[in-house]
């Protein structure tokens, strides 16, 4: 009963657990349950980093055509993540901030948080201060699709919002309200 | 023809209540009614007053009360119905007749006085009954209660084969008005009969001689041939042949209404059947009407069939009854017997012995005497055996003392006891069991004396003391309560199950209860009870991607000390 690593196509090295059968099932003892949810929380968030994918939906569980299937699915073994334990380690991570409900109000869909809303406020200003972007004002289209590939290609708004937010609180962001929608200035830092 | 068949013509201009017999009573009168014979008007009897007894039906014309009324006995009323009227047809209750009363052809004709009203004397005790009695209750002696035609009368036999015998009823009736009754009281005194064949004259009341028991010539019979056209049925009416078939009806139309109330009337004076109280000793006549009642087809006659057959069925079956209840009480004082004669032997087997435990019926073996082995085997083959006797409460001095032997008992049920060679408890191959099976085999292995769950409740604490290797009780969390030996306990089987799992790989339920000797059932609670600490994990098939059923596998807890090897955790970008 030794189960080996295996590597996706997209170059991914899924842990030897996903190979075990169990994995996939949702387990009954409480105990046995906390771990098991705890490897797929790890699982998910490696792969997201991996992958740069922001958000995970309940259907993810459900249909083929989905960028989490490498992980959600074994073809190897024959197994597959059912959406209702998907669903349940969803609230596992919500609960632990590790994600979080977007929209809020509703559990089928979360942003995830694999890097948490300060740590992308450290490298939202990181990237303004080696693109030389201070004191400017940027759209929100200009940080999420810069010309050059940056980390913070592609992050939701939300996500992006609450980096601002986290930064505003240090003095070192601005939001602004312009004419066709919303930018943000970004400044050295006062309080550090 | 049925009306004039089947009645009386009465005087209509005596009133009713002298009409009636000493027993009889007058329920019901309804005026203004007609009389259909059969399904056509009876031209004479269409205005007239109804009066219905307990046991006859009277219909006494308005206009022609001497001549057209006539009295109806309800005894041969076999059915009724009623029919409510429609516009200007008046409601009407019909009668269907069933006792061809051809006999009685005589009493319609004009008979005048009826033979009931005349007193007769007892043949038994000679009580001289007094008239005026319905005719079922004066045949039978008011005294001394023999019907009056149970003594032979082998002059009636000798003069009835002018009788048509093709109806059986006509045997019956002339009891009514027996041919040599009436006149033999005229010929009562004149003289003694002389016997045929020692010419030795007896006394007229004797029916053999009484000297040689030769059956004695009845003079009387000479007498009848006189008289014998009147008692003689009436030449057949020429309708007669055809009716017999044809229904056997009379409608009584109710032109004043008052049909309903009648009609209860009616019924109740057919149900209550006032007309076969006295005839308690039934004579052959009458047990033969009754069969001739019986082979009457149609509803009624299913419906009867039907009520006889399980009148017959409840009797059968109080009377197996009661041979189980003796059967039982037999049963018991065997038993008794058995248990007495065994204490006595095992006392006598003990003080040979001086035996260490006192009562254990273990020890009988060898210092027995032969006969002593003999009769216990002979009770064992009877499925006596006393080492199974059932300890009763009754055996005990006190409660706790009683629970230890009961527990003695069971263990023995369950492991086998050590005396009996062949016997095998119920355990002795399994090592668990529920408790139910447990409940129901000791009490299979008692036979009487069944103890109640709860006793065997109380006893289970108890079991561990008595018996090798220690059987304890356990309880699922499902509420499954069990009785198991030491290697099903829950961690030796949590280890077992553990290190099979890891030896030979993932198994369902069923594998591990074929594994373990157990039912599925009881392997899916100690599977569960060990999933339960986390020892065990399990893969569902309703995750496979592909097929996949609801079946479960269990492995060990593979995900215990596993650690990350997947893609190393890099916080850079």
């Amino acid at each position: 009963m030794s189960f080996s690593t295996f590597t996706t196509p997209t170059g991914f090295l899924l842990p030897s657990v996903h190979s075990a059968p169990p994995f996939f099932t949702q387990q009954p003892h409480p105990g046995t349950n906390v771990t098991v949810t705890e490897r797929w929380t790890t699982l998910i968030l490696a792969y997201a980093r991996h992958r740069k994918l922001f958000v995970l939906r309940v259907e993810d569980a459900e249909t083929t055509d989905t960028e989490w299937l490498e992980v959600l699915r074994n073809e190897r073994i024959n197994r597959k993540l059912l959406p209702s334990y998907l669903s349940s380690i969803i609230a596992t991570m919500v609960s632990k901030n590790l994600a979080t409900y977007d929209p809020p109000g509703q559990t089928r869909s979360a942003l995830l948080y694999w890097r948490l809303p300060e740590e992308w406020a450290e490298v939202l200003h990181g990237w303004a201060i080696s693109t030389g972007q201070l004191n400017t004002i940027l759209t929100f289209y200009e940080i999420t699709d810069p010309p050059i590939p940056s980390p913070l290609s592609n992050i939701p708004i939300t996500l992006l919002r609450k980096a601002i937010a986290v930064l505003a609180k240090t003095g070192r962001s601005q939001l602004i309200t312009i004419s066709d929608g919303e930018g943000v200035r970004l400044f050295q830092g006062t309080g550090k | 023809m049925t009306l004039r068949r089947c009645t009386k013509s009465v005087d209509g201009t005596i009133p009713i209540p002298a009409l009636l017999y000493n027993d009889e009573e007058l329920l019901s009168s309804q005026d203004g009614v007609g009389i259909y014979d059969g399904i056509q008007k009876s031209p004479n009897h269409q205005l007239g007053t109804i009066h219905v007894t307990t046991h006859r039906l009277f219909y006494i014309s308005t206009q022609h009360e001497a001549t057209y009324s006539f009295a109806l006995d309800l005894s041969c009323v076999s059915q009724t119905d009623h029919y409510a009227g429609l516009f200007k047809s008046s409601a009407k209750v019909t009668l269907y007749i069933s006792v061809p009363f051809s006999a009685s052809g005589d009493a319609g004709s004009n008979d005048g006085p009826d033979t009931p009203f005349e007193s007769w004397e007892c043949q038994v005790c000679g009580y001289r009954n007094p008239p005026g009695l319905s005719p079922a209750a004066a045949r039978v002696c008011g005294l001394c209660g023999i019907s009056r035609d149970s003594v032979p009368a082998p002059p009636a036999a000798s003069s009835s084969p002018p009788l048509s015998s093709s109806l059986p009823a006509s045997s019956s009736l002339p009891s009514l008005h027996p041919p040599w009754n009436s006149p033999r009281t005229h010929q009562r005194q004149p003289s003694a009969i002389a016997c045929p064949a020692c010419t030795f004259l007896n006394h007229p009341s004797l029916r053999s001689c009484e000297i040689c028991a030769t059956d004695l010539p009845l003079v009387p019979a000479l007498v009848v041939m006189k008289s014998a056209p009147s008692s003689r049925p009436a030449s057949p009416d020429p309708s007669d042949d055809d009716d017999v078939t044809a229904s056997r009806i009379i409608k009584i139309s109710f032109r004043k209404g008052g049909d309903k109330a009648f009609y209860g009337v009616l019924r109740t004076a057919l149900k209550s059947k006032a007309w076969t109280v006295g005839v308690g000793s039934n004579t052959p006549a009458s047990g033969e009407a009754a069969a001739g009642d019986s082979s009457r087809s149609g509803i009624t006659g299913i419906l009867r069939n039907v009520e006889s057959s399980a009148q017959g069925r409840a009797t059968d079956m109080t009377d197996a009854f009661q041979d189980l209840e003796a059967l039982r009480i037999k049963a018991r004082d065997m038993v008794r017997f058995a248990a007495e004669l065994n204490e006595r032997l095992t006392a006598s087997s003990t003080t040979a012995a001086s035996a260490l435990s006192l009562s254990d019926d273990a020890l009988i073996p060898s210092t027995e005497p032969e006969e002593a082995t003999f009769i216990r085997s002979s009770l064992s083959q009877l499925g006596l055996e006393m080492s199974n006797t059932p300890v009763t409460l009754d055996m005990m001095k006190d409660e706790r003392r009683w629970i230890e032997q009961l527990a003695r008992e069971l263990a023995s049920v369950l492991q086998g006891s050590s005396s009996s060679r062949d016997t095998r408890g119920m355990m002795k191959e399994r090592g668990i069991i529920a408790l139910d099976e447990v409940w129901g085999g000791w009490n299979r292995a008692r036979g009487v004396a069944l103890l109640p769950p709860t006793t065997l409740l109380q006893v289970i604490p108890h079991l561990g003391a008595c018996t090798t290797p220690t059987i304890s009780m356990r309880t699922f969390p499902s509420g499954l309560s069990v009785l198991h030996t030491p290697p099903y306990s829950h961690v030796a089987f949590a280890a077992r199950l553990s290190g099979l799992l890891a030896l030979s790989g993932p198994k369902t339920t069923t594998e591990i209860a074929r594994e373990e000797h157990v039912t599925v059932g009881l392997a899916a609670e100690m599977i569960g009870a060990v999933e339960a600490d986390g020892d065990i994990c399990r893969d569902d098939e309703a995750c496979a991607i592909q097929g996949g059923g609801a079946e479960v596998r269990f492995w060990g807890n593979i995900f215990h000390g596993s650690v990350w090897d997947g893609q190393p955790i890099t916080n850079d970008v």
